[in-house]
């Protein structure tokens, strides 16, 4: 990850990457297909990301990786070309040939063993299988048979134009019975066969037959894709003699025109190439463009078996419609030498003999390809990729240049110089732009829960497959942005809880079933913000916990005493308890007994709270609330006994000055605090913390009300409010452990640290334990 | 317990032959050292913040550049009197583990060099407390040196709860 990496493993490392994403979108689409959506972009969406990760891996020499991925891409262009129904077998073999897939490309990067070939094979054999269900014949396919290439010429110049249609959203196109070897004129008049170079000088005599045709019609996306057609040309004609013929026969009026989209194509017919060095050349473009390979010798037969036919339709055609000059020459030909220096085929188009009709609206028709990237790149919002760490520097950064900046405030201010000298008003600037660089920087990490949500379903599925029971896995809010290192380290807690809600918590289907549920078990993922927090659930409609079970487990095994008398929800927190295992028999799903154990620790470590809603025969709702940033948050400095604390803002509810008419006492210690009618607890928070071991009158502090994630309200009581202030956080566990009671802590504006109070965990220990102000003289 | 016998024992037969470079510190009346490499920088005493709930050994935290160190009054670790820090006592900031913790002591006198061989294993007598940390005994000029080993001086989570 440093400077001295080989250019070309830094490319792989971005290839990678750049696959993870198209893994995502290939589960995202073919889920989508499973649930019902029958949108051409989609299936395009599934084919492209496997076309990509195709196109990627060949040119990395990733073997295994091209042969499975293009098994499948074959498959998914008959999906894409309508002459396969994606059908429920058909969705879930794709789905599983995309776990296959991540499977391969975790391989090639070394991340994982090598991919079981049994299983790989058995699923090429499967898709193949598949897209041999078919009566036609896959242009995409390896075919060899050359009178079958030819018969799918003409299908598959057909096909382009249909998938071009429906994707530009022009009028419809009404598929005509396809004549093998009379080709037809489809919507836009483009012929890619009729117009032999017989008649050109620059035509090779008739030993055309050990060429190739290509018939090339790139798509507005190709050009978005920073690719030029002119490049593609000339890279053709390096391979061979090459013909090339431009056919402007599609390009609407001026007015009519589209900047993005791609109007022009060309056929090119090569001399002296083989078809694989042919088809490398589109290795990259390949879905953005509509391309067919056809040997020249069979093109030459069908050519001639009609000529006079395709002329008549065209003129015709021409002349029926209103007579743009660029549409009584529809076709442009141009032959360009083998080198081609420096003659980048589109201008030159312009300069072909005959051409002086159109020369008005040829500059027009040759700009619109070569205009289309710049603009679109203009539009589409730009990214960079950066290195994690980079980041994370930066924010470590600018996380001390707010503390040196309140310092220096500070000291300022010490310096008794007035407000309006010239170092206080610039230090006002300064911290002005100290905290809007604060907030980009945070900015820059937040990213949707999406990456973690979207490796969900393969887990559902595997974890389904081995458990024998029937899954739905039904996701929200995947689009609710945190903090990346929140998002990373979500994975893991939220993987066990999945695993355990299938496992431990679904039932079979036969059980299902007789308990009157359907037989398909719900599992459902969810995140959203709440009051500055994000809130992931994890709930499945299965049996809940079993109470009775938990209690004798943990008794057998000693975590709780025999004769606890504990609330449910105290028995359902058990399952929290390190070492604690429900399931009968250990196996590769859960049951090692660590799960929920590490899971609250990650939670934990993460500033976050886990809670646990379980109702018998209905379900249970596993509730994760994390954080948004582990970097700053908005708290209010209080003092308690001299020390200096910082209580999160978000766990405020008001602060009050409170009467002794207000406070009663509870027992020897415990006090309540009249607030808005009710009575809530009272904490001496420097009482708690062991700061001060005698009681201090409540009416000579503040009380500030706070309440907890659980909705609990509670008082607690400091000496004093200092202030309002974003701080940043830092762990306490980095050099130390963690401390009851604290979350974090900051630096402040002196220098000093000051620790930020945990107050879901003051108040529930302080309910629940007896104040025992000496506990710091204790151990 | 017993795991906290097992480090300091393991390492003394590790170093048994080797020339190790040591920094020499004072806590009250008696010398100790540990291993140069440990120690990150030495730094004056600045006012801790304290933490709740915690063994009276530890003195609190401070800012170091933005980091949080903790800071371990080594006297009251070894079982001796508290420490009452005032400006002349110094802070080392030493690596335990993966952590940075900062060394109350009372002052840092020498760096040393000690042959491996010359370290005499802490006598029976001594306390459990102090055979945790103290894995060997050596002289150098008339003067008794203790090697402190660090490994155990933040006790682990499950260490303080049991």
């Amino acid at each position: 990850m440093n400077d001295a990496v080989d250019p070309f493993e830094a490319i792989k490392v971005v290839f990678f990457q750049e696959c993870d994403e198209l893994l995502g979108d290939l589960e995202a689409g073919l889920l989508a297909i499973e649930g019902g959506d029958t949108e051409l972009e989609t299936v395009n969406a599934v084919f492209r990301a496997v076309h990509s990760v195709k196109g990627g891996a060949g040119a990395f020499g990733l073997e295994d990786l091209v042969r499975f991925a293009h098994v499948f891409e074959t498959l998914m262009d008959e999906v894409r070309a309508g002459r396969k129904a994606c059908d429920d077998t058909m969705v879930k073999t794709l789905l599983r040939a995309s776990d296959v897939l991540a499977d391969h490309i975790a391989a090639a990067r070394g991340q994982a063993d090598p991919v079981d070939a049994a299983r790989s094979a058995g699923l090429v054999a499967e898709l193949e299988a598949l897209t041999r269900g078919e009566v036609y014949v896959a242009p995409a396919a390896p075919v060899s048979d050359p009178v079958m290439d030819a018969l799918a010429t003409d299908r598959t110049g057909m096909d382009a134009g249909l998938a071009g249609g429906e994707a530009q959203a022009e009028a419809p196109f009404e598929p005509v019975p396809v004549m093998p070897g009379l080709p037809q004129a489809d919507e836009f008049g483009f012929r890619p066969v009729v117009f032999d170079l017989k008649a050109l000088d620059t035509l090779p005599p008739p030993a055309v037959a050990n060429g190739w045709r290509v018939v090339f019609r790139p798509r507005g996306r190709m050009y978005a894709h920073a690719n030029e057609a002119g490049l593609m040309l000339r890279e053709l004609a390096r391979l061979g003699q090459a013909t090339v013929t431009l056919d402007a026969s599609e390009l609407p009026d001026l007015e009519a025109m589209s900047a993005e989209e791609g109007y022009l194509s060309w056929t090119v017919d090569i001399v002296g190439a083989s078809e694989s060095d042919v088809r490398d050349v589109f290795d990259f473009v390949g879905s953005d463009c509509d391309t067919t390979f056809t040997a020249l010798a069979d093109v030459a037969a069908s050519a001639e078996a009609a000529p006079a036919f395709d002329i008549a339709a065209l003129l015709a055609r021409a002349q029926a419609e209103v007579a743009a000059p660029m549409m009584l020459e529809p076709i442009v030909s141009m032959a360009v030498a083998p080198p081609a220096p420096g003659a980048a085929p589109v201008p030159a188009a312009g300069t072909a003999p005959g051409t002086t009709t159109a020369a008005t609206a040829r500059p027009a028709a040759s700009a619109s390809p070569a205009a289309s990237p710049s603009v679109t790149a203009a539009s589409a919002a730009p990214t960079i990729r950066v290195d994690l760490d980079r980041v994370d520097r930066l924010i470590n950064v600018v996380g001390e240049l707010v503390i040196q900046q309140a310092m220096l405030a500070q000291r300022v201010v010490e310096s008794g110089l007035a407000r309006s000298s010239g170092i206080s008003v610039g230090l006002e600037d300064l911290e002005l732009l100290t905290r809007e660089i604060q907030d980009s920087v945070m900015a820059i990490r937040a990213q949707p829960v999406k990456s973690v949500f979207q490796r969900m379903p393969r887990l559902v599925r595997e974890v389904a497959e081995m458990t024998g029971k029937r899954v739905r896995l039904v996701t929200a809010g995947e689009d609710t942005e945190v903090d990346k290192t929140v998002v990373e380290r979500l994975a893991e807690p939220i993987t066990h809880m999945l695993r355990n809600a299938i496992d431990h918590g679904l039932e079979g289907p036969d059980d299902r079933v007789a308990a009157g549920k359907p037989a398909e078990g719900t599992v459902r993922l969810a995140a959203l913000h709440r009051s500055g927090r994000i809130v992931i659930e994890i709930s499945d409609d299965g049996r809940g916990i079993n109470r009775e079970r938990v209690r004798g487990i943990a008794v057998s095994k000693g975590l709780v005493a025999e004769d606890a008398s504990l609330s449910d929800e105290e028995i359902d927190n058990l399952i929290f308890l390190p070492g604690f295992s429900t399931a009968d028999t250990v196996s590769d799903i859960s049951g090692r007994g660590v799960g929920m154990d590490v899971v609250r620790r990650s939670i934990q470590a993460l500033g976050g709270r886990i809670t646990i809603a379980s109702s018998p025969g209905k379900g249970s709702v596993f509730t994760l609330s994390l954080p948004l940033t582990l970097a700053v948050m908005d708290g209010m400095v209080v003092s308690a006994a001299e020390q200096t604390l910082v209580a999160p803002l978000t766990a405020i509810v008001e602060s009050l000055l409170p009467r002794a008419a207000d406070v009663h006492h509870v027992g020897g210690h415990d006090a309540v605090i009249t607030f808005r009618e009710k009575f809530v607890p009272l904490i001496d928070v420097a009482q708690v913390m062991g700061f001060r071991t005698e009681p201090v009158p409540p009416s000579s502090g503040v009380a500030v009300i706070v309440e907890t994630e659980a909705g609990v309200r509670a008082a607690l009581l400091f000496d004093a409010i200092q202030g309002q202030r974003q701080v940043v956080i830092k762990s306490l566990e980095t050099n130390y452990q963690q401390v009851p009671g604290i979350a974090a802590a900051t630096i402040l504006g002196d220098g000093r640290v000051a620790l930020i109070l945990d107050v879901d965990a003051l108040v529930t220990n302080a309910r629940r334990k007896p104040v025992r102000a000496d506990l710091k003289m204790a151990s | 317990m017993m795991m906290m016998n097992e480090t300091p024992s393991s390492s003394t037969t590790a170093s048994s032959s080797t020339i190790r470079e040591l920094i020499a510190f004072r806590i009250g009346e008696q010398e100790f050292c540990i291993d140069i490499m440990s120690v990150r920088e030495i730094r004056g005493w600045t006012p801790a913040t304290p933490l709740p709930r915690a063994p009276g050994y530890m003195k609190g935290v401070i800012n170091l550049r933005g980091a949080v160190l903790p800071i371990v009054d080594l006297a009251a670790r070894f079982g001796l009197a508290t420490t009452e820090p005032s400006a002349r006592h110094v802070i080392m900031v030493a690596h335990v583990g993966g952590r940075l913790v900062g060394l109350l002591v009372d002052a840092v006198s020498d760096i040393i060099q000690m042959d491996g061989a010359t370290l005499q294993a802490t006598p029976d007598m001594a306390s459990d407390q102090v055979k945790a940390f103290v894995k060997g005994l050596f002289a150098l000029e008339g003067r008794m040196i203790s090697l402190v080993e660090l490994g155990w001086i933040i006790p682990d989570v499950e260490a303080q709860a049991a």
